[in-house]
């Protein structure tokens, strides 16, 4: 034992017994030149049965904590061995151990001891990454000081090891092993930083609930159990670190102050919350996909509805015996939906407007202004009642750009091949004006036109009476018909024979001038090849019309080999 | 209902003290004869474990000699002997801890009291002391406060795994070493023709239940001579087995 007013080193001056431990005394001690307080602890020698191995350890351990320097650890500043003693010189700490806090006002503030346990983290942290790593092994409330500035200091650190290995040979009591991890009465193995962690749970647990787990009922509840306004995330986290099985807890310091800083997000409450923005952010989705949802349906009903009624004004139109009420019905199927080709061309269950007006190979000029009123736009009953104008070609050309074309190529057709006018170029140009609509999908409508075209030219300049381009258009018109010959032979046999036919006919009709601008033997020439290709058909439904093409072909190279005569 | 009483204690074959104490005690009162019997089993870093131990025993020695004959002029209550006991153990709790605070120490003891009157027997327990009943089968009367125990008890150990467990000695509590401590206690009726036993936990390591029935058997232990002579034996047999734990056993035979 020390006496009160010796002189230790010759410079410590032991003031008087501050603490006393299982081995040790602590005192607090002045150096008196440098006026500094100091702590100094005795371990005695003859408390100790096995001191000399203590003392090795003791030894060896020292030079390592001489060397620690951490702002929540005492720092060791010199070893003496005396006869009778072992004695540690170190800061000393001004404050109380968390101990006494918990005698007297029992379980702590969360928030405080949240704190401090990241405080603990922190020195556990600096201590387990020595090397060699250093375990406390004894971290109890008794042994954290809390400094008047509201910082922690970790004491009773340095002597540590010597009463920390625990004899179990004799009959011991919880309450005087701490909180021993259940790896730290051996055959468990070895202690290592996840020992320190189970103590600084268990130390957490105490602080925070006022309970010592090495009391009834000697475990470490849920800290919820006993106070309810804790935080659950700070249960979880002790629960964490006091698993039996050291693989069940935080492996490092590092981790569990990663936790304790973000224990806030594991907290049921801050869950909730998430769990609530999920929510509220979920909801719209929701309702969007919903909404979203039943208007495709709504859209896709009304889709089915309107084919359905297009379907049933259609059939309607195709078996109405007065034609006025069928055209208007094929008027009413275009309005219902614009977008379809099948009232114009007909399907596979009905025939179409363009069929319906032509049935009788003849298209009326009556008949053609339900074809050219299409141009103007149909008129619809609204759901107000009041009627407005759709663009029905428009909004088909919008819709199906091909079945557009396709439309306007099969109303040219019909002018072209059925229209009642006397005069072939009005034909022409009436079927031009829809030919135009068709040129990108079907190049012989290109060629109509250009016909057409030449047609009209050819009426002008006879007018004007200006023969040399009168010449020229002739030139040209006959070469867009062999051109038209030629591609005559893409299409199937019907078309084929109205071509011809047209050729036929053209030439006939222009028999005088078309023997000035070319040879007659070429113009013969061409109506043989007709001649020979119009015998290749052999499609007996045809035969009327190949016949009445034979009639043509005949009458036409008489005409011209009369013209081919006197022009001889 | 009569009883002969022995005890028996030994050191051991490796423990420089021995840290139990016993006491038995057969008394007559208004409610008939009545046999106390206490078993602390002492521990303590510094050799100090009897100190503890004998001042327990003591305790409820007192007791006997001053607060009994007062209870026993009416019929003794179980709750009464419980407020009692308690106090006992909490007021020695207290002493034991402010002497080894002021010492520098750690120490304390285990405890088993219990008391057979005509019709009731009281138990009393902290720690891992036992007492037993052995008729035609051997009955533990106490439960052990222990950490192995306590495992066993939530499923974590096995009973096998619990003998060998390095834990084996860690008590949960004891008097003197814990900032607080709940007794347990247990209450029933006695058997005639019964032996009824209390024993440190150095007597129970090394040897089987069956092997202390059978060295125990009431039929057999007759007289005082017979009881001390069959405990001293199975002591002996404990000690062979290298027991190294002191060893003390109380007997009350029933008849």
């Amino acid at each position: 034992m020390l006496q009160i007013g010796s002189l230790v080193d010759g410079k410590y001056k032991i003031l008087n017994k501050v603490g006393q431990g299982g081995m040790s005394v602590v005192y607090l001690a002045m150096n008196e030149k440098a006026n500094k307080q100091w702590a100094v602890k005795e371990v005695r020698k003859d408390g100790v049965l096995d001191f000399e191995a203590v003392k090795q350890g003791l030894v060896a351990e020292t030079d390592i904590l001489k060397r620690l320097d951490h702002p929540y650890l005492p720092s060791i500043i010199d070893v003496i061995d005396t006869d009778e003693s072992f004695i540690i010189i170190m800061d000393y700490i001004q404050g109380n151990s968390l101990n006494k806090a918990l005698d007297e006002f029992g379980a702590q503030p969360q928030d405080e001891v949240i704190k401090w346990a990241k405080q603990l983290c922190d020195v556990l942290g600096y201590l387990h990454t020595r090397t060699p790593p250093i375990i406390y092994r004894d971290m109890k409330p008794a042994n954290v000081m809390l400094k008047p500035d509201g910082n922690i200091s970790l004491i009773d650190f340095g002597t540590a090891r010597e009463y920390k290995e625990k004899n179990l040979a004799d009959t011991t009591c919880l309450g005087t092993v701490g909180y021993a991890a259940p790896e730290q009465f051996g055959g468990m193995g070895q202690t290592d930083a996840r020992t320190d962690i189970y103590c600084l749970g268990a130390t957490l647990y105490h602080l925070v609930t006022g309970k010592n787990p090495c009391e009834p009922p000697y475990e470490i509840r849920p800290i919820r159990e006993i106070n309810p306004n804790l935080s659950s995330g700070l249960e979880r986290i002790i629960l964490k670190c006091t698993q039996r099985d050291p693989n069940d807890r935080y492996q490092s310091a590092a981790e569990l102050m990663y936790a304790l800083e973000h224990y806030e997000e594991v907290d049921d409450s801050y869950r909730k919350k998430q769990k609530r923005k999920l929510a509220l952010f979920l909801a719209p989705v929701v309702l969007a996909l919903l909404f979203a949802g039943a208007s495709v349906w709504g859209y896709l009903s009304a889709e089915k509805q309107r084919t359905a009624d297009y379907d049933f004004i259609l059939a309607e139109a195709a078996n109405e015996s007065d034609p006025t009420t069928a055209l208007n019905r094929y008027y009413e199927a275009i309005t219902t939906d614009p977008t379809r080709t099948d009232a114009y061309l007909g399907n596979d269950d009905f025939s179409g407007m363009i069929d319906y007006l032509t049935r009788d190979g003849e298209l009326t000029v009556s008949e053609s202004s339900w074809l050219s009123c299409l141009k103007a736009g149909l008129d619809q009953k609204g759901s107000s009642g009041y009627s407005s104008t759709v663009d029905v070609l428009e909004e088909l050309r919008a819709a199906d750009p091909s079945g557009y074309e396709q439309v306007c190529y099969e109303i040219g057709e019909a002018y072209l091949f059925y229209y009642s006018v006397p005069v072939e170029k009005d034909r022409y140009a009436a079927a031009a004006t829809w030919f135009q609509y068709a040129k990108e999908g079907y190049p012989i409508a290109d060629m109509y036109c250009q016909i057409s075209a030449c047609l009209q030219n050819i009426a002008k300049y006879e007018k004007s009476e200006q023969h040399a381009k009168l010449y020229e258009e002739y030139q040209s018109l006959w070469s867009q018909i062999l051109k038209l010959k030629t591609d005559a032979n893409d299409f199937d046999d019907d078309l084929k024979l109205r071509i011809w036919n047209e050729i036929t006919n053209m030439i006939q009709n222009n028999a005088k001038a078309f023997c000035e601008v070319t040879p007659p033997e070429e113009i013969l020439a061409a109506i043989d090849e007709i001649s020979a290709d119009s015998e290749k058909i052999t499609n007996t439904f045809l035969e009327k019309s190949v016949s009445t093409l034979r009639e043509n072909i005949a009458a036409t190279t008489n005409k011209i080999l009369s013209y081919a005569e006197t022009a001889e | 209902m009569n009883y002969i009483v022995t005890a028996n204690t030994d050191i051991g074959i490796s423990k420089n003290t021995n840290q139990d104490s016993v006491s038995l005690k057969v008394m007559n009162t208004p409610q008939g004869r009545m046999a106390l019997a206490v078993l602390c089993d002492g521990m303590g870093g510094l050799a100090k474990g009897e100190v503890a131990s004998a001042s327990v025993l003591r305790a409820f020695d007192r007791w006997a000699r001053t607060s009994l004959p007062r209870l026993c002029c009416a019929p003794l209550q179980d709750g009464v002997i419980r407020a009692e006991w308690d106090a006992i153990v909490q007021e020695q709790n207290r002493l034991i801890s402010s002497y080894g605070t002021r010492s520098g120490i750690r120490l304390g003891t285990t405890v088993v009291a219990m008391l057979i009157t005509q019709n009731r027997y009281y138990i009393l327990n902290v720690g891992d002391s036992r007492a037993y009943e052995l008729s035609r089968e051997l009955r533990v009367l106490t439960q052990d406060q222990t950490v192995v125990a306590r495992e066993v008890a939530q499923g974590l150990l096995t009973e096998a795994q619990a003998q060998t467990d390095p834990r084996r000695s860690v008590l949960l509590q004891c008097v003197g070493a814990s900032d607080a401590v709940a007794p347990d206690f247990f209450f029933g009726t006695p058997l005639t023709g019964a032996v009824y036993m209390l024993c440190s936990d150095g007597f129970r390591h090394e040897i089987t239940p069956a092997e202390i029935l059978e060295g125990l058997r009431p039929d057999r232990l007759t007289n005082e001579q017979a009881m001390r002579s069959a405990a001293a034996a199975l002591i002996e047999l404990n000690k062979q087995r290298w027991e190294r734990d002191n060893i003390t056993v109380a007997l009350v035979r029933t008849y």
